[in-house]
């Protein structure tokens, strides 16, 4: 009887996984406010019409802008027309003809309002709202397209909450013991706690991505309190720090020239942890990268994978001078080179797939160049690291069942245990992958295919590769190229990551020992990943929406028309 | 680029789901598997019946509990295999996924209350299988017999052979249990001696139309191409049939150089030479005729089954069949139903040809000849009693012994049998294989002759 019940149960998780998976990425995909311009640029002369459609806006005569003029005497790298708090700026970035306002010429960042003329080269733009009329007959009719309904917050985290208690309730009834039910209340608790705080104290409109962690953490909270309570509690008490760490971080890069003013100190940091944890670092599991303070173990490398994010992004204005791609340059090599001397490999390849993501989002004309070159030097660095490992380490990769009782070892019980778990699994606690090592951190992924099933692993493969996808929709529209490239990179972190972690069990990919963002066992990875998912988060224009319209506040509501462009923003944002 | 790898992620996540669902069977009954007990699985399986329903294997109370007469579990252990999966081509290691009825869906996730394996029933009598056993006796060896008409497997024995009830400890050192895992009828291939010239015999009628009428003068010794060929008996002038009926070595030598290596190996081959078989699921060991490096002598040796030449006992059977069933053999099988997943549909044994092996014309003529040679050579009622045994004998030399050999069939409306009996250093297939063959052949006769 007690059997059945649990089967039942087991039935219903994944059903719950997914509905819950569905409903928070309709609302990401749907929930954003409709795009549309919001300024333009007209040329008089020629009567053509640039709508600016992003926060920050490349001008140039190079196929790569946003705005594309076609007019020899300007530059392929002409200008950046960048949207800020307090109105819309423009910065020349390095044009040979130079950018004149109103006919004065800049120097640096300057403001520019609605009927300004920008002078570039031959070409003379005039700064106009979107919806003026001046020029009738290039006005575009902007069609309001049908804003469908989403799921409110409150009812995705109800069915969350039904899920943790289906995990839990089976827990119950396999275990015979109660012991999994306090972390489960806990998560539920921390839950709608992070909800309120997120919806009340920060008036954030969307909850979903932080939703979508908290499912994931917890259901590797779950697992491992099927196993291991202590161990559980300790991944709850990460799993708070990483949401504090998330707020920090969302608080940090809210303004994105406040983080490149601090960049020296964060290529110190990143460069910093690496060295530190070389130095003082002790050796567990085959690779030097914890460091053991009193009862704690950290590992310093997980938070270098935060600071890195911050070295390669850069607002567009910044990204256009070689000394910030230098130093991205610079700071990588370093900090690959120091994980060599660890022997982290895993983390090494994530650092240089980061690495490629971020120089990928950068890349503008020659700077293309020059990032291939470096990821040439880079690559053959690493292959040449890698080349002892090979003989080691490597052996087994694709041959796992020739090295059953050796170094295939794990890969073989993750294949026998997720053949035995089947689509719904063998149920909570009654795994046996528990017994291999490093079953809730390296082999997470077996594990939950063995006691939750194929379908609910695969699951959390998909939602992880979901915030991916979801990074890259916000790409074009976030407010600053920082946030694209951040957003994006971690999201491509973490996809790489998992990639290693699952495909590294199931012998597609060399095992590496990287944990599997969020459901892993193991607190500096849990911290990490929350801050890793700010990136994201901050991406999102609505993050900061409600903080702006507070600032505005202070400004009286006249009925004077208006005639700055920022404040065509505010209109709009309402 | 962020978008191509997060797709190549997906791409991964659902390879890698594709081929845990393709190995998912195989991966989960891996010995090591903790979710399996002693027993792998098997104390949720279905029951193996007999033709006549009688119960060789039952899961009861978490046990599989096997056939309460020990000479049927013994005589029965090949084919049904033990709890380990020791014996490659027993029911209960090829169909354990079957009789478990393990699938991809619920792995190994059912409740126990929700366990039910699928019942296998197979085409063997237990009671033959039984004589079968009593007839090898202290002898390794093995005996087929199967229906030439429907290509079910009514016997099928294989010596040593074990309790699966009971494993003796010493089974894995023991010199008596050498081979005890080997069903040797699919699993072994030996030296066909004699029992050969039934190929090269339909080789020379396929190829020469007056084939029957060549005849050759026996002086019990001949030296061909600089070593000697020896026979039992000095026969003199002998064609074709008295050639068979004596078993002449020098004759059929001479018959395999006239028809030289390429028609040999062609008509071998015919008769399921160099090539496995498939008998459900389970793969044969190759027969081999491989002349490639053959001087001469070598080549009239390999005319009467010496020289490099093996065979396993099924494919000798399914020559035997091939020949009383109009030269085109029918592939035999044991498995005549198997109860599909979920306890829905119901798979049984088919009747299928395999590929011919000679014509009508030739196998009718070989028919008359195994008949004489029986008539002449061994007398009907020394073979059998009560069926119409039409046979030749083999014996065939390994340096150290002979193994006796004798294959055949009845030519019987009720019981349509073609067989093999393989008795290791058995010496003679007369004195040894056919007293074998006899035993299972008359309890045949008593449970299907009307």
């Amino acid at each position: 009887m007690v059997e059945m019940a649990a089967f039942v149960l087991r039935l219903i998780t994944p059903l719950l996984l997914i509905v819950i998976a569905f409903l928070c990425f309709y609302s990401l995909r749907y929930g954003r406010r409709q795009e549309h311009a919001l300024i333009a640029l007209d040329d008089e002369n020629r009567s053509i019409r640039y709508p600016v459609l992003y926060w920050e806006n490349s001008l140039g005569r190079g196929s790569g802008s946003d705005i594309r003029i076609g007019d020899i005497t300007v530059s392929r790298d002409h200008a950046v027309l960048l949207r800020r708090e307090n109105g819309w700026f423009i910065t020349d970035t390095g044009s040979k003809a130079g950018v004149f306002i109103n006919g004065v010429k800049t120097n640096g960042r300057q403001a520019v309002y609605v009927g300004d003329k920008i002078t570039l080269g031959m070409t003379e733009l005039t700064l106009r709202r979107a919806d003026d009329p001046t020029t009738a007959n290039q006005r575009q009719k902007i069609k309001e397209k049908k804003e469908r309904k989403t799921v409110p917050c409150p009812a995705i985290l109800s069915v969350m909450t039904l899920y943790f208690l289906v995990l839990s309730g089976e827990c119950f009834l396999n275990m015979g013991n109660a012991d999994v039910l306090p972390h489960t209340f806990l998560l539920i608790a921390i839950m709608w706690g992070f909800y309120a705080l997120s919806s009340k104290l920060f008036k954030r409109k969307s909850f979903e991505l932080e939703a979508l962690a908290v499912l994931l953490s917890g259901s590797g909270i779950l697992l491992t309190a099927a196993h291991d309570t202590r161990q559980a509690y300790s991944q709850l008490v990460a799993m708070v720090l990483g949401m504090v760490g998330f707020c920090l971080m969302l608080w940090f890069i809210e303004v994105p020239d406040r983080v490149m003013k601090w960049r020296i100190l964060i290529y110190l940091v990143t460069i910093g942890l690496l060295g530190i944890t070389l130095i003082l670092g002790k050796n567990l599991y085959g690779a030097k990268n914890w460091i053991i303070i009193g009862p704690f173990s950290i590992q310093p490398s997980e938070f270098a994978k935060m600071a890195y994010i911050f070295v390669g992004a850069a607002t567009l204005d910044q990204l256009q001078t070689k000394k910030n791609l230098l130093g991205f340059i610079f700071v990588t090599g370093i900090c690959i080179g120091l994980l060599f001397f660890m022997s982290d490999f895993g983390t090494a390849l994530i650092f240089f797939v980061t690495f490629l993501v971020i120089s990928f989002m950068r890349s503008g004309d020659m700077k293309t160049v020059i990032l291939a070159v470096a990821a040439a030097v880079l690559g053959v660095m690493l292959i040449l690291f890698i080349k002892p490992y090979i003989a080691e380490r490597f052996q087994a990769w694709g041959h796992v069942w020739e090295y059953a009782q050796g170094a295939g070892y794990q890969q073989v019980n993750t294949f026998i245990y997720s053949a035995s778990g089947g689509l719904f699994g063998v149920g909570m606690s009654k795994g046996n992958l528990q017994y291999v090592f490093a079953s809730e951190s390296d082999l997470v992924f077996g594990l939950a295919s063995e006691e939750m099933g194929l379908i609910c692993a695969l699951a959390f493969g998909f939602i992880i590769g979901g915030f991916m996808i979801y990074a890259r929709a916000l790409a074009t529209r976030s407010r600053s190229t920082f946030y694209s490239i951040s957003a994006c990179s971690a999201g491509g972190l973490l996809v790489f990551q998992a990639a290693l972690n699952i495909f590294g069990v199931v012998d597609l990919l060399p095992l590496t020992g990287v944990t599997l963002p969020f459901i892993s066992y193991g607190g500096s990875s849990m911290i990490a990943c929350w801050g890793l998912l700010a990136f994201i988060k901050a991406a999102d224009e609505r993050t900061y929406s409600f903080r702006r319209r507070k600032l505005r506040k202070p400004q009286p509501e006249n009925e004077q028309p208006k005639t700055n462009a920022e404040e065509a923003v505010t209109q709009v944002q309402i | 680029m962020v978008l191509i790898m997060t797709l190549a992620f997906f791409a991964g996540l659902i390879y890698h789901a594709v081929n845990l669902m393709v190995h998912s069977a195989e991966w989960a009954s891996m010995p090591t598997n903790a979710h399996l007990s002693e027993r792998a699985g098997l104390e949720f399986a279905g029951t193996i019946y007999d033709r006549d329903g009688v119960v060789l294997a039952e899961s009861v109370d978490k046990k599989r509990v096997y056939n309460s007469d020990e000479s049927i579990r013994k005589a029965c252990v090949h084919l049904v295999g033990d709890d380990s999966t020791n014996i490659s081509t027993a029911v209960q290691t090829l169909y354990r996924s079957e009789l478990t009825d393990f699938n991809f869906i619920y792995g190994l996730g059912l409740p126990d209350s929700m366990k039910q394996g699928r019942d296998i029933t197979l085409t063997v009598d237990s009671e033959l299988q039984k004589a079968a056993l009593h007839a090898l006796g202290d002898y390794k060896g093995a005996m087929v017999f199967y229906n030439y008409k429907t290509g079910e497997i009514l016997c099928m024995v294989s010596t040593p052979a074990y309790d699966p009830a009971n494993v003796p400890e010493d089974i894995e050192t023991n010199s008596a249990y050498e081979g005890a895992y080997l069903n040797r009828v699919l699993s072994s291939a030996y030296t066909p001696g004699s029992t050969f010239k039934l190929v090269t015999s339909a080789a020379a009628l396929s190829e020469y139309p007056d084939a029957e009428n060549f005849t050759y003068h026996c002086e019990g010794a001949e030296e061909i191409g600089g070593k000697e060929v020896v026979c039992y008996r000095v026969s003199g002038d002998v064609d074709l049939k008295n050639a068979l009926a004596d078993s002449c070595n020098i004759y059929f030598g001479h018959l395999s150089l006239m028809l030289g290596k390429e028609k040999m190996t062609e008509y071998a081959e015919k008769a399921g030479f160099n090539g496995y078989r498939m008998v459900d699921g389970a793969q044969t060991a190759k027969s081999v005729f491989n002349v490639t490096n053959a001087g001469e002598n070598d080549m009239a040796w390999a005319g009467v089954g010496q020289y490099t030449v093996l065979e396993t006992p099924l494919n000798m059977a399914m020559i035997s069949a091939a020949i009383a069933n109009g030269g085109t053999p029918v592939k035999p099988y044991f498995i005549r139903k198997m109860g599909g997943a979920f306890g829905t549909s119901v798979t049984e044994g088919k009747t299928e040809l395999d590929s011919r092996m000679m014509s009508q014309a030739v196998a009718d003529k070989l028919t008359e000849l195994m008949d004489y040679t029986v008539t002449t050579s061994y007398g009907k009622d020394y073979v059998c009693s009560s069926l119409d045994v039409c046979g030749k004998t083999g014996t065939a030399e390994v340096g150290d012994g002979a193994h006796a050999w004798f294959t055949g069939f009845c030519r019987d409306e009720d019981c349509p049998l073609a067989f093999a009996v393989i008795v290791e250093y058995g010496d003679t297939g007369y004195g040894v294989a056919i007293p074998a063959a006899t035993a299972v052949l008359e309890k045949a006769a008593e449970r299907y002759k009307h």
